[in-house]
């Protein structure tokens, strides 16, 4: 996890500060896990405002539904449930904007460029539930038991949806290097 | 166990496979590629993360979360309270308010007077409590008469006036509380007094309105 993550313990004490109106508990949550919960967003929607925009629905989402958080997972897979929630509403909300139709068919996978560009852009072909899955896990450094959490599937399927996602991907990247 | 090409991708989603695995791709090229893909997209991935500043970001948060704090505490305000009392009560003390301001602003007789203008001597107090008592018990009195009247009727006209009366009634339970704790403070005594002709005059509607409907 990141450097910043908070106990189980100290979550507890900042939501129920922030249950009182603490808004420097709230802060302090904030403060944890805004810069994973960008980053996230941004991986999901592709676009820095949409990104702090949704971020900044999550946290208010948040503190409004503080009084019903239960702990026995933890307030971690809580916080970035709702942030995913909060990326489909964007994410819904903008398609419903654009004037012309977003392209149906990701771009293509470049020859020759370094493998971590490769993977950005092969993530874009590969399905949404194993590629958030990946995401959560490789790049952000979730463990499995807190995908599964977030994403309110079994462990054994975040494991498997991780395995499919690394496997497509490595077809993916074989094929255009190939 | 005799590892071959095939059984690769297997041994990629068991882990317990993956040392006869790496032993086999010391000699198969096409396998270590495939094996060393398969680390690298774990090495690489965490640079995939995305991180810039927002200075702004929590501003926003807290300034929305502020808003949001003051507006739900207006909202339990407004449901705690029927404006049209806090109306009520808000046109009460302005009547009281002005009153003494024009008692008040009057030029005194003599300058001694004006010293005293605020604190009356024990003699007048107690001329005034005396007051008070006979007119409180005669508004109590009137009271007594219309109440019935007041109760049955859900006239609009009634239930206005009820509502009044229990704004007056509440405010003079608060004026007279004040005045326990200050006597000689002509400028309570004053208010006090207006908000029992207040009453008086409500009553007094009331009652008027009640025998010309007979």
């Amino acid at each position: 996890m990141a450097a910043g993550r908070l106990t189980a313990r100290s979550d507890a004490d900042l939501i129920e500060a922030s249950k009182r109106g603490d808004l420097s508990a709230f802060e302090e949550i904030y403060a944890a896990h805004a810069g994973r919960m960008k980053s996230i967003a941004f991986h999901l929607l592709a676009d820095r405002a949409d990104a702090e925009d949704a971020v900044q629905e999550a946290f208010l989402k948040i503190y409004r539904a503080a009084g019903a958080i239960q702990f026995d997972s933890g307030l971690a897979p809580w916080i970035y449930r709702i942030l995913l929630n909060c990326c489909y509403d964007t994410g819904r909300k903008r398609k419903r904007q654009a004037e012309s139709p977003l392209p149906a068919e990701p771009p293509a996978i470049p020859h020759n460029v370094p493998l971590q560009l490769a993977i950005r852009t092969a993530l874009g072909r590969i399905h949404p539930q194993y590629r958030t899955v990946f995401w959560l896990f490789e790049v952000e450094g979730f463990r499995h038991s807190e995908v599964a959490a977030i994403l309110e599937i079994p462990e054994g399927t975040s494991k498997k949806w991780l395995f499919e996602a690394k496997r497509e991907l490595k077809r993916l990247l074989t094929e255009c290097r190939a | 166990m005799t590892f071959d090409c095939k059984d690769l991708e297997r041994a990629l989603a068991i882990p317990e496979l993956l040392p006869d695995a790496r032993e086999h791709a010391k000699v198969c090229d096409a396998c270590r590629r495939e094996l060393w893909l398969w680390n690298e997209m774990s090495t690489v991935a965490p640079g995939l993360r995305e991180e810039w500043e927002t200075p702004e970001l929590w501003p926003k948060i807290r300034q929305t979360l502020a808003a949001q704090q003051k507006a739900a505490k207006r909202y339990s305000f407004n449901k705690r309270f029927d404006w049209r009392l806090l109306t009520g009560i808000a046109a009460a003390l302005a009547i009281a308010v002005s009153v003494f301001i024009v008692t008040y602003s009057r030029p005194s007789a003599t300058p001694a007077a004006a010293q005293d203008s605020d604190f009356l001597t024990e003699q007048t107090l107690k001329e005034v409590e005396q007051t008070e008592a006979a007119y409180r018990a005669s508004i109590d009195k009137l009271s007594r008469l219309v109440q019935p009247k007041l109760n049955v009727s859900e006239n609009p006209d009634a239930v206005a006036a009820r509502e009044k009366l229990m704004v007056l009634d509440a405010e003079i339970v608060n004026v007279r509380s004040t005045v326990a704790h200050n006597k000689f403070n002509a400028q309570l005594q004053a208010g006090l007094a207006v908000l029992y002709r207040d009453k008086q005059d409500t009553l007094k509607e009331i009652l008027q309105h009640a025998q010309s409907s007979q």
